[in-house]
């Protein structure tokens, strides 16, 4: 492990890939801090160039916009009000009031440094506990694929939205699209409609442009004409902004969030979107005065940040140990390792292990670049949030055409990027989640070849996934699942859906 | 409150007209045993067709059961988007991809640009013609040339073919 972890050191500290991670953390702070455009568009606005840099350097680029990008959102959660992702929506609940009251360089402060100790303790528990699930997972075969996958695309449409016939219509629908081009085992073509730009399927990265940033823009759209521009109080920040006293202070409600958010950020498909609230929630509940909750106390930043942080190393846990992406972003660093015709799976930390460990310096470097950029980059980042949305939303389609034609100098994937863009926006309009859509995509392929696979081994009997430990664990996990969410939702009184 | 309901309704309805219309084209795929290329489709498909009919049903059950008391003037007050400018900036989109090959990028890239801006530009904002023609043309010509020379990326020029090499 050591000789791995210093190849991973030799390989990130070159000057181009450390220049690299700092420009990516740079630009994922801004995409993070800038309310509407979010680390997700950031990874999938750089993620075709990452094509000419190689695997190592692209990979970089990409943790550093992932990093930075969920944490750049803290600054005008607490400065606008408005969180900058929703990895920051709880942050906006404590550190807004906070800046109301003058204390907004505390919050700043408290929000920086803890989403720094969230990111770093989770990326630490990524390192540990990451090989040791490969080398189990080394043993699956297809039938423990297949359950995984069926377990990981029932969890989410049980856990990331409230209507469970929507999240799984966004699964099914993600799941059909990735049926098209060449079929698995007998190779028949479907749904190609005989164009032959369809027989490889649709590319994952065109898709993934299309839904999350072109759909976002879009979005933007509707209110843009009307939006009125956020006036920001100067902030000096000095020092962290808090004393020891409040820094230990806040020494169990810090671990207890990072391991809320590690753990969030494990579950495929919910990342730090829902981490952050959890860890507030949990943070109120358990404090000795919840009533001080929301009117500006630090411990609502605190649990808000270190949880949204933290993460982002739950959410590598599940894309390198088992090649299933935790949340967006990862699908996304998914596409990324596919450009490099890495797979990544048990199997990569065999075959490609500087590489996997590279990536883990990259997440340590880029964590503490972040904390340095916020601290001493705060006021150039407070100027950028005055740019204006109408400005800036055209020149970020330009960069999301480019970076869609760039995939393979073809016109095919800029229409592609237009037609999810609008399937993205029609989701929004009906309150149908964009996740399970893309783990649809992503693990379709993957749950179907191991079904398929796993018939052929046990002569065309189902039996076969119950009859493997493993498997039959993750089937029975998949059925709990989806039978407690029935439960719940009976018990549940009847809701308005809230208009998207 | 009737709003909520169709909408909810629509969105089942066409849940069940994809589930359908993918259920036909599944059953136009050549079957060689009962686990082959169309079995999972045919699942997905059947699946879907069930989601609509249940999505339907709990819009039905949400027009009987929610009163149309303050919750539901809230969610029809919420909407306040300006579909308007939607349908511009789609219209906008749509052609700059399409005209992208023919007239190539560097062209449609400032016509978009120029006009996206336009579009967008809030209400109480006044539209400054020659800065918003000067960004379009900077960003044009920046990322063309970015493009173009750092990173070897063949961006369609179109009309500009003589000009461009």
């Amino acid at each position: 492990m050591l000789s791995l972890f210093q190849q991973g050191f030799e390989i990130v500290f070159t000057f181009q890939i450390l220049g690299l991670i700092f420009f990516g953390t740079v630009v994922g702070i801004i995409f993070g801090a800038i309310p509407g455009l979010t680390a997700a568009m950031a990874v999938a606005l750089f993620l075709p160039i990452t094509y000419n840099l190689g695997a190592s350097a692209g990979i970089s680029l990409l943790v550093g916009l992932y990093i930075g990008g969920i944490s750049g959102g803290l600054i005008s959660a607490i400065l606008l009000k408005i969180p900058g992702t929703p990895a920051s929506v709880a942050t906006t609940f404590d550190g807004a009031p906070m800046m109301v009251k003058g204390e907004g360089a505390k919050a700043l402060g408290v929000g920086i440094v803890y989403s720094f100790i969230g990111t770093l303790l989770s990326i630490f528990a990524l390192i540990f506990i990451a090989p040791t699930l490969a080398k189990i997972a080394l043993s699956f075969g297809p039938h423990e694929y297949f359950s995984i996958a069926f377990f990981s695309l029932t969890l989410i449409v049980t856990l990331a939205t409230g209507s469970m016939v929507k999240g799984i219509f966004s699964g099914a629908i993600g799941f059909v699209f990735s049926t098209v081009g060449i079929a698995p085992v007998d190779a028949i073509q479907r749904f190609t409609f005989g164009l032959t730009a369809l027989n490889g399927g649709f590319d994952i990265l065109p898709v993934l442009i299309g839904l999350f940033a072109i759909s976002e823009i879009i979005k933007l759209a509707e209110n843009v004409k009307s939006a009125k521009h956020a006036t920001i109080q100067p902030v000096t920040l000095k020092g962290f902004g808090f004393s020891m006293k409040e820094f230990w202070g806040q020494g169990w409600n810090c671990i207890r969030s990072t391991l809320i958010g590690t753990g969030i950020g494990i579950l495929p498909g919910i990342g730090s979107g829902t981490s952050n609230i959890v860890a507030y929630m949990v943070a109120k509940k358990r404090s000795k005065y919840p009533e001080k909750f929301g009117t500006g106390i630090i411990d609502g930043v605190v649990a808000s940040e270190a949880a949204s942080c933290a993460a982002v190393g739950g959410a590598m846990i599940p894309l390198l140990t088992l090649g299933i992406p935790g949340d967006t972003v990862t699908a996304m660093l998914l596409g990324g390792f596919m450009i490099h015709g890495i797979q990544p799976g048990p199997l990569l930390f065999v075959s490609q292990g500087p590489l996997v460990y590279s990536i883990f310096v990259a997440m340590l470097v880029s964590s503490l670049m972040m904390l340095v950029c916020e601290m001493y980059g705060v006021r150039a980042f407070i100027k950028l949030l005055a740019v204006p949305q109408y400005i800036l939303l055209p020149i970020i389609l330009v960069l999301c055409v480019v970076g869609a034609f760039g995939l393979g100098n073809r016109i095919f994937d800029v229409g592609t990027i237009v037609f999810f863009g609008l399937v993205g926006y029609g989701f929004v309009k009906c309150g149908i989640p964009q996740t399970p859509f893309i783990i649809g995509l992503i693990l379709g392929p993957m749950a179907e070849t191991n079904l398929r696979r796993g018939l052929m081994l046990s002569d065309g009997n189902f039996m076969g996934f119950l009859t493997e430990p493993i498997s039959a664990a993750f089937l029975v996990l998949a059925t709990a699942s989806v039978v407690l969410h029935i439960v719940q939702s009976h018990r549940a009184k009847p809701t308005i859906p809230a208009k998207a | 409150m009737g709003n909520i309901r169709k909408r909810e309704f629509a969105t089942g309805a066409v849940i069940l007209a994809i589930g359908l219309g993918y259920l036909y084209m599944t059953s136009t795929l050549p079957r060689k045993q009962f686990i082959d290329a169309a079995f999972v489709p045919y699942i997905l498909a059947i699946t879907m067709c069930l989601l609509g009919v249940l999505q339907m049903w709990d819009a039905n059950k949400l027009g009987i059961g929610a009163s149309s008391g303050a919750a539901a003037k809230d969610v029809n007050a919420a909407d306040t988007a300006d579909y308007r400018t939607v349908w511009k900036t789609l219209g906008l989109i749509i052609g700059y991809v399409a005209f992208l090959d023919p007239i190539g990028f560097p062209i449609m890239t400032f016509v978009y640009l120029f006009a996206q801006f336009i579009v967008l530009t809030p209400i109480e904002k006044r539209i400054n013609y020659l800065m918003y023609g000067a960004i379009a043309i900077i960003t044009s010509v920046t990322v063309y040339i970015t493009f173009r020379h750092a990173f070897d990326m063949i961006l369609p020029v179109g009309l500009l073919n003589d000009l461009i090499d």
